[in-house]
């Protein structure tokens, strides 16, 4: 072998040996240990805190909400979808309530090919002439219709047992009270919900409570068959201590849900028109401190001050009942 | 050359050839404490190996095989997987880099194309108000659309993942409860992986430097959570579980449904198993 390749070539070897020997030392402990990685990036990995907190995190401190969600057909969208990762929370601070819902709704609900057939889809510029989703739906359990209850009374057996009822909601339905509603003509879905909400506790008053846990399920449906079948004869209350002029703008954002004039345009919530104003603030100070519980309510009447309440009232209590709108 | 060179290049030379010698006898000498030497250190690790449960001690991944379906006829476009993973997985906050998206396939009446966008399409970035929202534009709303469908993408976690065999540095590799994961420290940022895979689902991170993708939220399911993208699916278009569990979401959605993979020509052996796309879908 010439003497320059025999060099070239134990240079070469020299060199390899020198690699096969540094190789174990530079190589960390875990590379080889399952195959060609370091076996400690998957435990590294592995450690990872998660972000996302998953629901049963937010049901510890929200068990109300978590209940309600649940129960509705909102409980495929999970909490964290809405306001955000949880992660951090409550020690950094509260998770954002989202301020637009139109645009957020409508990622999963507006109207568009390739969305299949069996999701609930709207046309936006149809639907709620540009007002917020959350006015008319509850986003934790945003199905209007759970709260239309079907009526199949029968209305004769219902007056025998109204007889009882009209000491305070007046022989013909009429309160002779300025505190107590009247039932005349009011819905029947509404009237049968609400009684049973009395007699299952779901709805408390010193009164009502106690009488409605004494009727029968059938007995509930044949009062409200009576009074929703009653003229409601318009009479309008004595003059309320509101300005039903102010109390008319702030009534728009009622409108989807109770008509333009207290109408009603949904059997499922009550007609306003000609309603008693005392009870109607009364009601509505319910709803704002939480007395009466209703998702919508407590909403809506949480940004109403007491005077917006009597005034809302005033406007109410002077509308005619005969008008549907 | 000059003469009086040669003194000073024949030195050269005998010093080059003692150097050579030397060289060759010091190699031979550790060469042959090396063999000795080299056992220990590859037996040191080997212990280890039976010592409990691997990666953590709540968890064997010898015990999961784990899958991933997806649902195309269920999909309604919403984007939250794709937010939701952003989050999760820190992924750069802008409509370029993802390690999921939605892609959404549309078939108009009298043109034989079909029509693909996902949430980068400029149109749907501009409908979406900024880069760092996702959503959707309602473009064909008017259009005569013969068939439309949304199809949820992500890593495929290949039984045979073509990216692992390009990685020269072993900073990628298949898990033994079938995940592909990175080891960001390994990573020398190549991207030799994000041209070999054949699904586009691996992107460069320009922040740190290195390839990122897809890990099935390996710190989630480690812990018996769901990916951050089933986890926030309101229609279960997307399922995970695991294979060797025979009740588990994704053994019932490969048992109850016809399901394919993507690119099964390509030899991957994918382990995402989609139902509802059409042959467009690649």
């Amino acid at each position: 072998m010439p003497k320059h390749i025999f060099r070239l070539v134990s240079l070469i070897l020299g060199l390899l040996v020198v690699a096969i020997i540094a190789k174990p030392f530079l190589t960390v402990d875990s590379f080889y240990r399952f195959g060609h990685y370091r076996a400690n990036s998957v435990t590294e990995i592995a450690a990872q805190e998660p972000v996302l907190q998953t629901a049963r995190y937010c049901e510890g401190c929200h068990s109300a909400r978590h209940a309600q969600w649940s129960a509705g057909s909102h409980k495929s969208v999970t909490c964290e979808i809405c306001h955000g990762a949880a992660q951090g929370h409550p020690q950094n601070g509260k998770l954002p309530i989202p301020k637009d819902a139109v645009k957020l709704c409508t990622q999963c609900h507006e109207a568009m090919p390739g969305r299949p057939r069996t999701q609930p889809q709207i046309q936006v510029a149809q639907h709620s002439s540009g007002q917020q989703c959350t006015v008319c739906h509850n986003p934790h359990s945003p199905k209007i219709a759970a709260a239309l209850v079907k009526v199949a009374g029968d209305a004769a057996a219902g007056k025998q047992r109204a007889a009882a009822c009209a000491s305070c909601h007046g022989t013909d339905g009429i309160s002779p009270n300025d505190t107590w509603p009247n039932l005349a003509g009011q819905n029947a879905a509404y009237l049968a919900r609400i009684l049973a909400a009395y007699k299952s506790g779901d709805q408390k008053d010193v009164a009502m409570t106690p009488l409605a846990q004494a009727l029968g399920d059938a007995e509930i449906q044949n009062l409200a068959a009576y009074y929703a079948g009653l003229g409601c004869k318009s009479a309008p209350g004595k003059s309320a201590a509101g300005d039903a002029a102010a109390g008319k703008a702030l009534a728009k954002n009622c409108a989807a849900c109770h008509g333009e004039t207290g109408g009603g345009s949904n059997p499922a919530w009550p007609k306003l028109a000609a309603q008693k104003p005392g009870y109607l603030v009364n009601a509505l100070k319910a709803f704002k401190a939480g007395l009466r519980k209703d998702p919508m309510m407590a909403g809506v009447s949480r940004g109403l001050s007491d005077t917006d309440i009597a005034n809302l009232a005033a406007y109410y209590a002077a509308q005619s009942c005969q008008s549907t709108k | 050359m000059k003469n009086d060179d040669k003194p000073s290049l024949a030195a050269r030379r005998e010093f080059l050839s003692k150097l050579g010698r030397a060289a060759t006898c010091t190699g031979a000498a550790i060469g042959a404490a090396a063999l000795g030497v080299m056992p220990n250190v590859s037996a040191k690790s080997e212990p280890a190996a039976d010592a409990g449960s691997f990666p953590t001690k709540d968890y064997d991944w010898s015990k999961h095989q784990w899958g991933f379906g997806v649902d195309a006829t269920k999909c309604i476009g919403c984007l939250r997987c794709v937010e939701a993973c952003k989050r999760e997985n820190d992924v750069p906050v802008n409509a370029h880099q993802f390690r999921t998206w939605v892609e959404r396939y549309v078939h108009l009446e009298d043109d034989p194309e079909v029509h693909i966008d996902s949430q980068q399409d400029p149109v749907n970035i501009e409908a979406s108000g900024s880069e760092k929202e996702f959503r959707f534009a309602n473009r064909y709303k008017d259009a005569k659309v013969d068939k439309a469908f949304f199809v949820p993408k992500l890593c495929n976690h290949c039984t045979h993942p073509a990216c692992v065999q390009v990685c020269p540095t072993g900073a990628t590799y298949r898990t033994e409860d079938g995940v592909v994961l990175i080891d960001h420290g390994y990573c020398i940022g190549c991207r030799y992986c994000v041209q070999a895979c054949p699904y586009g689902a691996r992107y460069f991170n320009e922040e740190k430097g290195v390839s990122d993708k897809c890990t099935w939220c390996y710190h989630r399911i480690t812990k018996g959570l769901q990916p951050a993208c089933v986890e926030v699916c309101p229609v279960g278009a997307r399922v995970f579980g695991d294979q060797n569990d025979k009740q588990s979401p994704i053994s019932l959605f490969i048992r109850n449904n016809r399901v394919q993979v993507l690119r099964p020509e390509t030899g991957n052996a994918p382990n995402v198993f989609y139902v509802g796309i059409d042959k467009e879908v690649n």
